[in-house]
């Protein structure tokens, strides 16, 4: 649990002080030092414009982990409302959220992602309602499984005999009982997103205003033999990040285990 | 004869959930800007009767819920549609590209089944030990890097600076060998986008086979069946893969379905001639029929997956209860 | 004889993949002449007529021809017509036609297929032929078997540029009289007179095509496979691999281009080309610049020599002025951008001052798809940078793209390449000619000068180089002024072959005349 927190916490840093890490416009290019390979000056190389890798990369993390950690909170917010109100209601609400929860199951995420931002324009806004509105499925279905399981529990019915009205049981009795696995379905959601956002750069779809792995990893493509590190090192940001966010649920899920303990 | 009332019962649901995927399909596309005439037309600017004509031709001069319940009444026809950009009907254009997209995904499907399934239960035998520890974090790594990424990379390095494979396409295109250099060459084609699609699922598998593996081998039965002194072996087979299956299934299940899909990517960069390269193509020449068909037949895969998983399931359960 | 081949083509269509094993004439695999040509996606169709798409106009090139083709030096050489003359007003040409061609299912090629296909094909359908011959008035006919007029209401100087075989391929009247046209499946198996005929179709893998024993020349090759490779990247490792054997500039990454030169297996041709500019087009109807002067700051500033070498790496010259430099014939060395306007930020600023100008964000539009493009966007962000002028890029997919800058017209500078066709009347008028009808390609800007109007009107039929050449330098003395578009390069190409290939481009366009390329043992 320690290491992927502490790789978190590193990220979130890099993300948060990237204006202090990297200094300056890092989409500026220059006329001169274009795909210089790595030296002290550029540690990570330049690349066709002759941006400094360093500063993109630094810079880029911000595009990758606010898609990923805005669109697992948006997913979430929907999937646990939604899973609530199926699992404490039931009956026809149950069936009502669960059909429509099927239905976007059935999409496929990043071909429909791919669709709806080449039609509608890059925007890393659209990028995470996009996400958002395809994940929230897992989300509720798990929310809903916990909450039909806990309605009959005896702190439950404690409560309801205090006189407790419904909503306010869900929210202050049941939903802190499946904090847990959400939060691991939560750090998943994260990783996937990344990946998912990194696909859309990839094809060309990236915001151009912003600098983003992603987009990163298409520009290098032209380059991919006279500057290799163009490609290597984003791909590498990706990789590592992805597997700090499936560490960090796999390291959840194990503490929420009662074997693991 | 529950389980075949309950097939039934499935594929019933399945209809409006398909019909609501095609509705949703068709407005998302119809609702974008940009004319797909301008696609059809070339790079020059066509003459402005050329292009009516053009979309005459094609319907297109239709107002959109017309268009809609036009597209509906084909579909319940089992008529897909005339691709304008291939000059084709879709259904065709699909069957020819189907049989790549499933030598590619089922090759990648069967080889990361195996080779999870193998690899999970290696590292569930000592857990902690220096075996299970390599296949997590191989896993967890492999799990993390995009495949797209990954599909580039090995093109670089086995192809073209090794040259041991071939870069590009489904087969040899000077004329294939005879015989068992043929099946050989063919595979020499296979084998790099194959592993780069594999690779996740891979991982995935081989982290759901260990974790099932681990908690049966700690059950009672397992320590029992041990005490009796059954061989490993026995043990492995008879009693953990068994208990593990169901959950391996389901992964594979879930997953298969998005894997016509998620080909997508590998195809484009290894130059596959399959559904996922017809679909991006589609895409970037605004061929809204055949896009149509092929985000409607992945949803559908995905449905029909999903309901084989549970069938699969239930005749599990059966049978381990 | 004509009736197995028939079958034989209908039967390589319907199985593509079997023609691997089938399209071989020769008992002896070995000794098979094959060259693979590298391209980038499907061809939607493969009848050259009804599309200027480029893989189609590759493999089209192959089994159809034209009139005449153009050589380097862009003089037209015979093909299916062996002379031709024109009166001397140029309003009409007189065309006589190879004896003895047949078509690759064997029936005789005549004058009818040529006037079949200039009425009933090109003139309705041919996305740039159609609207020429409706401008000039064309009348085709064919007085005898072995002759074709055609009269033109108006004279028209490139006509005979528009006469091979990617403006006016000439198709087999008996396939397609009396059908639709569109819908003819001829198009996706195509019966032409080229030294190659059509064999097979395995759609996202490749065309294949067999040599024409019939054809009038000698086929160099027994088969061209067209192999379609849809990442750029790969594109140029096939041809390091050896997997590809032959592939045009224009399917090749630019930054590949410099080190494919220095392989010593590869052969190259480079410099020559149709011409094609990239320019920055400005929204002239909104915004800053509306006004002229915010147009000619720009100009001081926009650093062409460092978009040559970042975005072409090398392999382009600086923009010249308002047609560029391809066609040497018209070029005005005293008016042009680099005397003009001199690089010069200072003067820039004073003249966005005078425009009016307080700082606005400005709106740059281009297609998300072009690498190139997104490179000259980034250059031009940092130019704009440096005088004060923040810029936002949009980058769209191609046809929303298309949507935004030419229907709607929501941007201040869109970054666009037009291709000239071979003469700036077909391609090159339609940056600055006034044009309020929202077609894609067209002049967005909004620009619009009655004068520029009448003098392209007078440049494109005026039938003697000379006179076109002075009207030409009194437009790019307007449009160097005004700017409503300002060119940034002109492409220069390079494309590239295996070494054992032999006899490649004579033409101007490096995909056509392939009758005569061969495979050295």
């Amino acid at each position: 649990m320690r290491l992927p927190l502490l790789a978190l916490g590193l990220l979130l840093f890099c993300a948060l002080a990237a204006p202090l890490l990297a200094p300056g416009d890092p989409l500026a290019g220059s006329a001169d030092a274009l795909l210089a390979p790595l030296s002290p000056g550029h540690p990570l190389g330049t690349d066709d414009l002759g941006r400094d890798l360093l500063a993109l990369l630094i810079h880029g993390s911000r595009v990758s982990l606010a898609v990923g950690l805005a669109s697992s909170v948006c997913s979430l917010a929907i999937g646990v409302l939604a899973g609530a109100v199926a699992g404490w209601l039931g009956g026809w609400a149950d069936a009502a959220v669960m059909r429509v929860a099927e239905f976007f199951q059935t999409l496929p995420r990043f071909v429909l992602a791919l669709i709806v931002i080449a039609l509608a324009g890059p925007g890393i806004g659209k990028v995470i309602a996009v996400i958002a509105v395809l994940a929230w499925p897992q989300t509720a279905r798990v929310v809903r499984a916990e909450i039909a399981a806990l309605r009959g529990a005896a702190f439950v019915d404690a409560a309801r005999l205090g006189g407790m009205p419904g909503p306010a049981i869900v929210l202050r009795e049941v939903l802190p009982q499946v904090a847990g696995p959400v939060l691991v379905l939560a750090a998943l959601d994260v990783a996937t997103a990344i990946l998912l956002e990194a696909g859309l750069g990839f094809f060309g779809l990236g915001d151009p205003n912003l600098a983003s792995w992603g987009a990163m990893l298409n520009e290098a493509q032209q380059y991919l033999r006279s500057a290799w590190w163009m490609s290597v090192f984003p791909g590498l940001a990706i990789g590592a990040t992805v597997l700090v966010f499936n560490a960090l649920g796999d390291a959840a899920a194990a503490s929420l285990d009662p074997r693991g303990r | 004869m529950g389980l075949l009332g309950y097939t039934l019962r499935r594929l019933l649901h399945a209809v409006p959930l398909l019909l609501a995927v095609a509705v949703l399909n068709f407005v998302l596309i119809a609702a974008a800007p940009g004319d797909p005439v301008t696609a059809l037309v070339g790079d020059f600017p066509a003459p402005p009767d050329y292009v009516a004509k053009v979309r005459l031709d094609y319907g297109l001069d239709q107002p959109m819920p017309v268009r809609l319940a036009r597209y509906l009444g084909h579909l319940a026809r089992g008529d897909l549609g005339y691709s304008f950009a291939n000059r084709a009907p879709v259904a065709s254009l699909v069957a020819e590209r189907l049989g790549a997209t499933l030598k590619l995904t089922g090759t990648a499907l069967g080889v990361a089944s195996l080779l999870g399934v193998a690899l999970g239960l290696a590292a569930a035998r000592r857990a902690g030990g220096l075996l299970d520890r390599a296949v997590r974090l191989g896993a967890t790594a492999a799990y993390a890097m995009p495949e797209f990424w990954l599909g580039q990379l090995f093109i670089l390095a086995f192809a073209v600076w090794l040259g041991w494979l071939p870069s590009q396409g489904d087969g040899p295109l000077r004329g294939a060998a005879p015989g068992w250099a043929g099946v050989i060459e063919g595979l020499r084609y296979l084998l790099l986008p194959a592993t780069a699609l594999a690779l996740r699922y891979i991982a995935l598998i081989a982290r759901i086979t260990r974790a099932r593996a681990v908690e049966v081998l700690r059950a009672e039965f397992v320590l029992a069946a041990r005490a009796r002194g059954a061989s490993e072996a026995r043990i492995l087979l008879d009693h953990v893969l068994r208990n593990a299956a169901p959950a391996v299934l389901t992964v594979i299940g879930y997953n298969a379905g998005f894997l016509l899909a998620g080909s997508a990517l590998t195809e484009t960069v290894f130059g596959w001639p399959g559904i996922g390269r017809l679909l991006f193509d589609s895409i970037a020449a605004r061929d809204t029929p055949t896009m149509l068909a092929i985000l409607l037949m992945v949803s559908a895969t995905v449905v029909l997956a999903n309901l084989v998983t549970d069938v699969l399931h239930r005749l599990l359960d059966r049978r381990v209860a | 004889m004509s009736l197995t081949r028939r079958a034989f083509t209908t039967l390589a269509a319907a199985a593509p993949v079997a023609v691997s094993l089938a399209a071989t004439p020769r008992p002896a695999q070995a000794a098979e002449r094959v060259a693979v040509l590298g391209i980038d996606a499907d061809p939607p169709t493969l009848n050259l007529a009804l599309t200027t798409g480029y893989a189609s106009g590759d493999i089209g090139a192959k089994l159809f021809e034209g009139l005449l083709w153009l050589d380097r030096q862009w003089n037209p050489q015979p093909s299916l017509a062996t002379t031709w003359s024109f009166t001397p007003d140029g309003r009409e040409y007189r065309f006589t036609l190879r004896q003895g061609v047949v078509w690759h299912d064997g029936k005789p090629f005549t004058a009818a297929d040529v006037v079949f296909t200039f009425n009933e094909v090109l003139a309705k359908y041919h996305p740039r032929t159609a609207g020429m011959l409706k401008t000039v008035g064309a009348k085709v006919t064919a007085p005898d078997p072995q002759t074709v007029v055609i009269a033109l209401e108006k004279a028209y100087a490139p006509f005979l540029v528009q006469m091979s075989v990617f403006e006016a391929p000439i198709l087999p009247a008996h396939i397609y009289a009396g059908t639709d046209i569109q819908a003819n499946p001829a198009n996706l198996a195509p019966i032409g007179t080229g030294p190659y005929r059509f064999a097979g179709f395995a759609r996202g893998s490749a065309v294949t095509l067999v040599r024409n024993e019939h054809w009038w020349g000698k086929p160099g090759l027994d088969k061209l496979i067209f192999q379609i490779i849809p990442q750029a990247a790969n594109r140029a490792s096939g041809l390091e691999t050896g997997e590809v054997d032959a592939i045009v500039d224009f399917y090749l990454p630019k930054p590949d281009e410099p080190r494919l030169m220095q392989n010593p297996k590869l052969q190259f041709r480079k410099g020559i080309n149709i011409p094609a500019v990239y320019f920055a087009m400005y929204n002239t109807s909104r915004g800053v610049f509306a006004d002229k002067r915010a147009r000619q700051a720009l100009a001081h500033v926009i650093d062409r020599q460092r978009m040559v070498a970042q975005v072409m790496n090398g392999l382009a010259r600086p923009g010249y002025g308002a047609f560029g430099d391809g066609f040497g014939w018209l070029l005005d060395a005293e008016d042009r951008y680099d005397v003009k306007y001199k690089h010069d930020p200072a003067a820039a600023k004073a003249l966005l001052a005078a425009a009016g100008y307080k700082g606005e964000t400005v709106r740059l539009v281009h297609d998300a798809a072009r690498p190139q493009m997104r490179a000259a966007a980034a250059i031009l962000r940092d130019n704009l940078r440096a005088i004060g002028m923040p810029m936002e890029i949009v980058a769209l997919e191609r046809a929303v793209q298309l949507d935004t800058v030419f229907k709607k017209r929501d941007f201040d500078i869109t970054l666009q390449s037009y291709f000239s066709a071979g003469d700036p009347a077909i391609g090159y008028h339609r940056i600055y000619e006034t044009n309020d009808s929202g077609r894609p390609f067209t002049n967005a800007s909004g620009y619009s000068n009655k004068a520029v109007d009448a003098l392209f009107a007078e440049a494109a039929t005026a039938p003697d180089r000379d006179r076109r050449a002075v009207l030409y330098r009194k437009l790019q003395a307007i449009l160097n002024e005004d700017l409503p578009s300002f060119v940034l390069f002109d492409e220069e190409t390079a494309d590239f072959a295996t070494r054992r290939l032999t006899g490649l481009w004579p033409a101007i366009d490096a995909r056509d005349q392939w009758g005569g390329v061969t495979l050295a043992s």
